[in-house]
C-alpha cells in the first residue's frame, strides 16, 4: 500500500475517533440554550393522587420596543411575514391564517416572503431588504434565536413593529412572540402518545431538524426531562438530524430502522417534514404496527398514514390559528391597545389569549389529530 | 508621416477600447450597469447609498472566499470545503473562547490558524498524495463539517463583549467595517494575480501543469499555498459572520461553496483553468448580490428571485461566449 495513502487512512481514522469521542462526551439534551426545563406532571394512574401542576411564574415584560414608531392606530398598515422558509405545508397554513386575519381586519396588508431553504443567513438578508424597502411591521419565525437578533433590533431602531410566531428570537429583539404551545405541553403530549403505543419500556429514536433549531431543541430537552421523570424505563436510542428536508428525513428514518432492527419500537418526527417522511419509511419497510410513529405534522401530510392505520396520533396546534393570532397581535400593538404589562389580548375568533413568560402570547394547549378527527382539518 | 503615426495611434486606442469592452470583465460590467440602472429605476430604496453600503456588508463573506477560489479555479482545481471550514472556524472560535476559556483575541487567532491548517491539509493531499481536488475537498467538506458538529455538540456560543461586534455590525469611516477588509484583500489579490511571477504561475499551471513543472515553476508549493490561503479566507469570512450574527452554529456556511463558485464562474474564470481575473470575480459577486437585493426590493418574492438569478447566470455566460467568439473571429 502506498505509504501516503496509508497516512491518509490513519488520519481519517484518528479524526473519526476524535469526533466520536467528543460526541459521546456528554449525552444530555438541554435545548442548547441553557434554559431550565420544566416537565409537567405525569399522567395519573389509578390509586395515585394527582400532582399539582406548577404554578405559572409571573415574569416582567422583557421584550424590546420600537424607537419612535409612527402613530398608525386604525390606519392601513403594510406587514411582511418572514417565516423560516416557504414552500412547505406548515408555513403555507400560517400564511393562510394571516390572510384570513388581514381580510377580517380590512386595514392590514400582509405579504409572505422568505428563502426556500431554512437558512439563517438568507433569512437575515430577507428581513434586511424589507427594512430598506420600508414596512410598518415584521412578522417572523426565526431560524436561529440569536443570529436573527441584530437585524430585528435594526428594525426596531427604525420604528418598525416586530412580532414573532412559531420560533422565537431573543426577547429584546422583538415586542411579542405568539407561542403556539408551551414546550413542556408538547413534550408531554408526544411522550404520553408514544407510551400509549409502545408501553413504558419501549425503545425509540428521534428524527429532528438540527440539534440547535430553537423549537425542536427545546422540545427534545423537555421530552428528555419528562421521560426521566415519568418513564425511566423507556429507552432513548438515538436522535438524528435531517434539516427540514424530505429525502434526508426519509433516509435518516430508514437508517434508524435498519440500525436498530427489532429493538426499535417507535419513531418521533420533530418537524412537519420529518414525521411524514418517518411514516413513509416505516410503511416502505413493511413495519406498520411494529414501529409506531408519533410526531408533529400537518393533517394533510399525515392523512394517508393515519387512514392506513400506520400512524395513530399526530401532535400539533393549528398553524392557521397561529398565523391568524400573529396578525391580530400585531394590529393590537400598532393600535396601542396591547402594551407591555398587559396580561391578555383579544384575537378575533380565537377570543382572549393569555400572556405568558413576560412577553409571549400563548395560543393554547396542543392538539392531537387521530383517525376520528383528522378529516375535520384541511391544511 | 505624422498623419500615419497619428492614425495608427488612434487605431491602437480604438483597439484598446474594443479589447476592454469585449473582455470578459467589460461585458460583465456592462451587464451589471444595465441591471443596476434598471433596478434603480424600479425601486427607490434600492438606489440609496445606505442600501449599497448595506449590501457591501452582506456580500463581504462571499467576496473574501471568492478571491482564493479564483486562484484555485485558474489552476484547474476546486475547493468545495470552504463552507465547512467557514463553519468549523465559527465553532472553534466559540468553543475555545467559551469552553476552553481562551481570551477572545487568542480564540480568534486560534480559529484562523485552524482554518489555514484545514486549507493546507487539502493542498497537501492534492499535491503530495495526488488526490484530485474535487474528491479531496468533497471529502473534507463532510469531514470538517462533522468536526464542527462534533465539537459544537449542538451548543452555540453567545454573549461576546461589545468590541467583538465592531467588525461585523458597525461602520468605520461611514463604510461597513468588514467591507474595508474585502476592498484591501481584493486589491492585494488582484495585484498578486496579475503582476507577480507567483500570480502568473497560476495561469501556467492551469493551462498546462506538466509544462509549468518543466519550466521550473514550483507547482506543488504554489498549489499548497493557494489552498492554505483558501482556508484562511474561509476562516476570516467565518469570523466576520460570527461577529455579524453574534452567535456560532455548526451549520454556518452550509452551501457557501456553491454561491462562491457561481460568482467566480460568472466573473469569467474558466472552470477548466487557465483564465480568470480578480476584478471579474468581484463584479460577479456584486452582480449576484445586487440582483438578489434589487429583485426583493422591487417586490419579487424569494422563490421567483432564485429563478431569475439562475436565468441571468446562464444568459450572461451565453452573451459572454458569443461576444468572445465574435471578437476572436474579428481579430483573426
Amino acid at each position: 500500500m502506498n505509504p501516503k495513502l496509508r497516512l491518509l487512512l490513519v488520519l481519517v481514522m484518528v479524526l473519526g475517533v476524535f469526533t466520536t469521542a467528543v460526541a459521546q462526551e456528554e449525552k444530555r439534551w438541554d435545548g442548547a440554550d441553557d434554559l431550565p426545563v420544566n416537565p409537567l406532571p405525569c399522567p395519573v394512574k389509578e390509586g395515585e393522587t394527582p400532582e399539582e401542576p406548577p404554578a405559572p411564574e409571573l415574569k416582567e415584560y422583557d421584550g424590546g420596543q420600537p424607537v419612535n414608531p409612527p402613530d398608525l392606530a386604525g390606519k392601513d398598515i403594510v406587514l411582511v411575514d418572514v417565516p423560516k422558509l416557504i414552500g412547505i405545508g406548515y408555513f403555507a397554513a400560517t400564511t393562510k391564517g394571516m390572510q384570513e386575519a388581514a381580510e377580517e381586519l380590512g386595514n392590514v396588508t400582509v405579504t409572505t416572503d422568505a428563502p426556500t431553504e431554512a437558512n439563517i443567513d438568507e433569512q437575515i438578508t430577507f428581513i434586511d431588504n424589507y427594512i430598506t424597502k420600508g414596512v410598518n411591521g415584521i412578522l417572523f419565525a426565526a431560524n436561529d434565536p440569536v443570529a436573527i437578533g441584530p437585524v430585528l433590533k435594526k428594525a426596531l431602531e427604525r420604528g418598525i413593529h416586530v412580532v414573532g410566531y412559531d420560533a422565537n428570537s431573543v426577547p429584546e429583539a422583538r415586542e411579542w412572540f405568539v407561542n403556539q404551545a408551551e414546550f413542556n405541553g408538547i413534550a408531554k403530549a408526544m411522550m404520553d402518545s408514544m407510551v400509549a403505543e409502545i408501553g413504558e419500556d419501549g425503545a425509540f429514536g428521534i428524527v429532528t431538524s438540527t440539534f440547535t433549531t430553537p423549537n425542536q431543541a427545546r422540545w427534545i430537552a423537555e421530552m428528555w426531562a419528562y421521560t426521566n421523570k415519568c418513564y425511566p424505563e423507556l429507552k432513548w436510542l438515538e436522535t438524528v438530524e435531517a434539516q427540514e428536508d424530505n429525502i434526508l428525513s426519509f433516509n435518516q428514518a430508514t437508517t434508524l430502522i435498519n440500525k436498530y432492527g427489532d429493538e426499535l419500537d417507535g419513531l418521533f418526527g420533530m418537524t412537519s417534514v420529518a414525521t411524514p417522511a418517518s411514516a413513509d419509511a416505516v410503511t416502505q419497510a413493511g413495519l406498520c404496527g411494529k414501529v409506531s410513529v408519533v410526531g408533529l405534522a400537518t393533517p394533510n401530510a399525515m392523512r394517508p398514514y393515519v387512514k392506513s392505520g400506520c400512524v395513530k396520533s399526530v401532535v400539533l396546534w393549528n398553524p392557521v390559528d397561529l398565523g391568524y393570532a400573529a396578525v391580530y397581535v400585531m394590529r393590537a400593538v400598532v393600535d396601542g391597545t396591547f402594551k407591555p404589562g398587559d396580561t391578555s389580548v383579544e384575537a378575533g375568533r380565537l377570543g382572549t389569549l393569555q400572556v405568558v413568560n413576560g412577553s409571549e402570547v400563548l395560543l393554547g394547549p396542543p392538539f392531537i389529530y387521530n383517525a376520528e378527527n383528522i378529516d375535520d382539518f384541511d391544511f | 508621416m505624422t498623419v500615419i503615426e497619428a492614425s495608427s495611434q488612434a487605431l491602437s486606442l480604438n483597439q484598446r477600447i474594443r479589447a476592454l469592452v469585449f473582455s470578459q470583465e467589460g461585458v460583465l460590467l456592462l451587464i451589471t450597469i444595465v441591471a443596476v440602472a434598471a433596478l434603480s429605476a424600479l425601486s427607490e430604496p434600492f438606489r440609496s447609498v445606505e442600501n449599497f453600503l448595506n449590501q457591501g456588508r452582506l456580500l463581504t463573506e462571499i467576496g473574501l472566499v471568492a478571491l482564493p477560489m479564483t486562484y484555485i479555479i485558474i489552476t484547474g482545481g476546486i475547493d468545495l470545503s470552504v463552507g465547512s471550514i467557514f463553519g468549523l472556524t465559527a465553532v472553534i472560535l466559540g468553543y475555545t473562547w467559551q469552553n476552553l476559556g481562551f481570551p477572545l483575541e487568542l480564540a480568534i487567532i486560534t480559529s484562523l490558524i485552524v482554518a489555514t491548517i484545514a486549507g493546507f491539509i487539502n493542498g497537501w493531499f492534492i499535491v503530495r498524495v495526488g488526490v484530485p481536488p474535487l474528491i479531496m475537498t468533497l471529502a473534507t467538506l463532510a469531514l470538517y463539517r462533522g468536526l464542527a458538529e462534533g465539537i459544537a455538540q449542538a451548543r452555540s456560543a453567545r454573549g461576546y463583549p461589545d468590541w467583538f461586534y465592531q467588525l461585523g455590525q458597525r461602520d468605520l469611516l461611514g463604510v461597513p467595517t468588514q467591507l474595508w477588509i474585502l476592498i484591501v484583500a481584493a486589491i492585494i489579490a488582484a495585484i498578486i494575480l496579475a503582476r507577480t511571477p507567483f500570480g502568473r504561475s497560476l495561469y501556467a499551471i492551469g493551462n498546462n501543469e506538466t509544462a509549468a513543472r518543466f519550466s521550473g515553476i514550483p507547482v506543488g508549493r504554489n498549489k499548497m499555498l493557494i489552498y492554505a490561503f483558501s482556508g484562511l479566507m474561509a476562516g476570516l469570512a467565518g469570523y466576520i459572520f460570527v461577529s455579524r450574527v453574534s452567535t456560532t452554529r455548526s451549520d454556518m456556511g452550509t452551501g457557501l461553496e456553491l454561491d462562491v463558485i457561481a460568482a467566480v464562474v460568472l466573473g469569467g474564470t474558466s472552470i477548466f483553468g487557465g483564465t480568470g481575473s480578480v476584478p471579474g470575480t468581484i463584479i460577479g459577486v456584486i452582480l449576484i448580490q445586487l440582483l438578489k437585493n434589487g429583485l426583493s426590493l422591487t417586490g419579487v418574492t424569494g422563490d421567483s428571485t432564485i429563478v431569475v438569478i439562475g436565468t441571468v447566470l446562464i444568459l450572461s455566460i451565453l452573451v459572454n461566449n458569443f461576444i468572445q467568439r465574435r471578437s476572436g473571429r474579428m481579430s483573426s
